[in-house]
């Protein structure tokens, strides 16, 4: 498989690359240890002050924060880096190399989302699953197979939703290159941390169905306890395909209005 | 001090900021998230009821009051003095017949309008839609006014330190990330103060962070006694005035050791 064999390139590159900064390592496990002491702290202190909110206990809600920071890392693995080096700032739309990869004889949308990987996200995706299985080894009864299953299918969902997500707002840097459109999606992405039925009903529904991160790291714990109804279940497998064709068209079409950057 | 050439270099960075502002209202609108989720999880928290003293009014007017003091004491000029000092864009502000702490004023004012500009009007209209309940007596706000200004200095001159420590080691900003964190976790973001275990309290009073923010939004709120909101201000003052003596003794220190790097 010729896709295979580029994407096992891609990495061997990127890994040369991250092995030329060894200094940073030390940086970087800082950084992944403050965010998980922020994410477990702000949960137990929320849960010092109630037992139950919205239906979710102690236990759930840390389930919440290990499928958060899974779908972060998998994220920072190379769906972050790639899309990255596309639409940061001062990068490829920005200074008119984005030429370079149009060139090149493979899928434009295949390169943008595969060539970088940043494999010290493997270390986050460690600290994820572990927080994940404190959550599991707290809660009342054992998670049964075809839960794991479930759990399994919406985590794929969720995946598949940040790509897409993250591949429409970087389409929008076509419009105007400069704005780094993605660090709205960051932002609103740090809802997901907490259940997405404590927000008020409006918001609710928008960060389910409309721009969801709800449905990144909510129906993914709600799977795992058991607390999932098979409408929801189909709902974010149906709306993972829907966005993944929608965010393709919508990208595909957004690099045709791209001139390059020469005046 | 040359006074009228500090004016004109920040009136020149406000005018040039002012051009991209669509930028900094995205990075605002990323800086109010983090208070935004506490509001919309802490209200959640209180329902009917409320929590060490704040009910769900109590909450909305706690955090839209603290989403303003974040970003007006937000210094975000000291993430890129950093880069300046490793990049050698220090030879240019060395060059210029200015003190250099100029520059970062002007960045810092410039930012804060602007930032201002989206922060304040999207409070606003949060506050219409979440109907806070505040009552604010004369005496408090004068000492909230006071509280606030000791907050900026203190925040800005304690991040302008820190990054003055990139004349000797280069990753010094991993300390302004760890400065983040804690301001998250102790400054009354995640939690107003009065709420969090009592060792994190204990840590809160006497370490710098919790009068960064939290501690102006208490003295507004009014519910802290006449007493500890004169210790408060002490402590306040307190640590601003031996982090404008680090900044002074750092500057001095670190620019003889500069020996700029590329131009």
């Amino acid at each position: 498989m010729v896709w295979m064999k580029l994407i096992g390139a891609f990495m061997r590159a990127s890994a040369q690359e991250e092995l030329a900064y060894r200094e940073n390592f030390w940086m970087q496990v800082l950084h992944s240890l403050l965010n998980l002491a922020v994410g477990v702290l702000g949960i137990s202190v929320l849960f010092t002050q109630v037992q139950h909110i919205s239906g979710w206990n102690y236990s759930s809600a840390l389930a919440i924060l290990g499928v958060y920071l899974i779908v972060s890392a998998l994220r920072g693995l190379f769906i972050g880096p790639s899309l990255e080096a596309l639409a940061g700032l001062g990068q490829e739309i920005w200074n008119g190399q984005f030429d370079f990869t149009l060139l090149r004889p493979a899928n434009t949308r295949f390169l943008v989302t595969f060539r970088r990987w940043r494999f010290f996200a493997l270390f986050d995706l460690l600290l994820g699953v572990g927080v994940l299985a404190v959550a599991v080894s707290r809660a009342q009864q054992p998670v049964s197979l075809l839960n794991w299953l479930f759990f399994g299918l919406t985590l794929l969902a969720a995946v598949v939703l940040l790509y897409a997500a993250l591949l429409a707002f970087t389409s929008l840097a076509f419009q105007s290159p400069g704005m780094v459109f993605t660090w709205v999606f960051d932002a609103i992405f740090q809802l997901a941390r907490y259940p997405v039925q404590i927000y008020p009903p409006a918001l609710r529904f928008t960060l389910t169905w409309l721009v969801p991160v709800g449905m990144m790291t909510s129906i993914p714990a709600q799977a795992l306890t058991g607390q999932l109804n098979g409408w929801m279940l189909a709902g974010s497998l149906a709306l993972a395909a829907a966005m993944l064709v929608g965010a393709s068209w919508v990208f595909d079409r957004a690099t045709r209005r791209y001139a390059s950057a020469s005046s | 001090m040359n006074l009228r050439g500090g004016w004109a270099l920040i009136r020149g960075t406000w005018l040039s900021w002012m051009q991209h502002r669509a930028f900094f209202f995205i990075l605002a609108f990323g800086w109010m998230v983090p208070p935004l989720v506490s509001l919309l999880v802490w209200s959640a928290a209180a329902g009917q009821d409320s929590l060490g003293g704040y009910d769900r009014g109590g909450f909305v007017a706690y955090y839209l009051v603290l989403i303003f003091v974040n970003q007006f004491t937000y210094a975000q000029a000291n993430w890129t003095l950093g880069d300046v000092i490793r990049m050698g864009g220090l030879n240019t502000w060395l060059l210029q017949p200015l003190p250099a702490v100029y520059q970062v004023l002007s960045s810092e004012a410039a930012g804060k309008t602007v930032t201002l500009a989206f922060v304040l009007p999207v409070a606003g209209a949060l506050a219409l839609i979440l109907r806070p309940e505040l009552q604010v007596s004369g005496s408090a706000l004068l000492l909230f006014l006071l509280s606030l200004a000791l907050a900026w200095l203190l925040r800005f001159m304690w991040g302008y330190w820190l990054a003055l420590l990139a004349f000797w080691y280069t990753r010094a900003d991993a300390l302004l990330a760890v400065q983040d964190a804690l301001v998250f976790l102790l400054s009354g973001v995640v939690a107003p103060v009065t709420l969090l275990p009592a060792f994190l309290q204990g840590a809160a009073r006497l370490l710098p962070f919790r009068y960064m923010v939290g501690f102006p939004v208490e003295v507004l709120l009014g519910g802290l006694p006449a007493a500890e909101v004169t210790f408060g201000l002490a402590v306040q003052a307190g640590w601003a005035a031996l982090a404008v003596m680090l900044a002074a003794l750092m500057w001095r220190a670190g620019i003889k050791r500069y020996s700029a790097v590329g131009g």
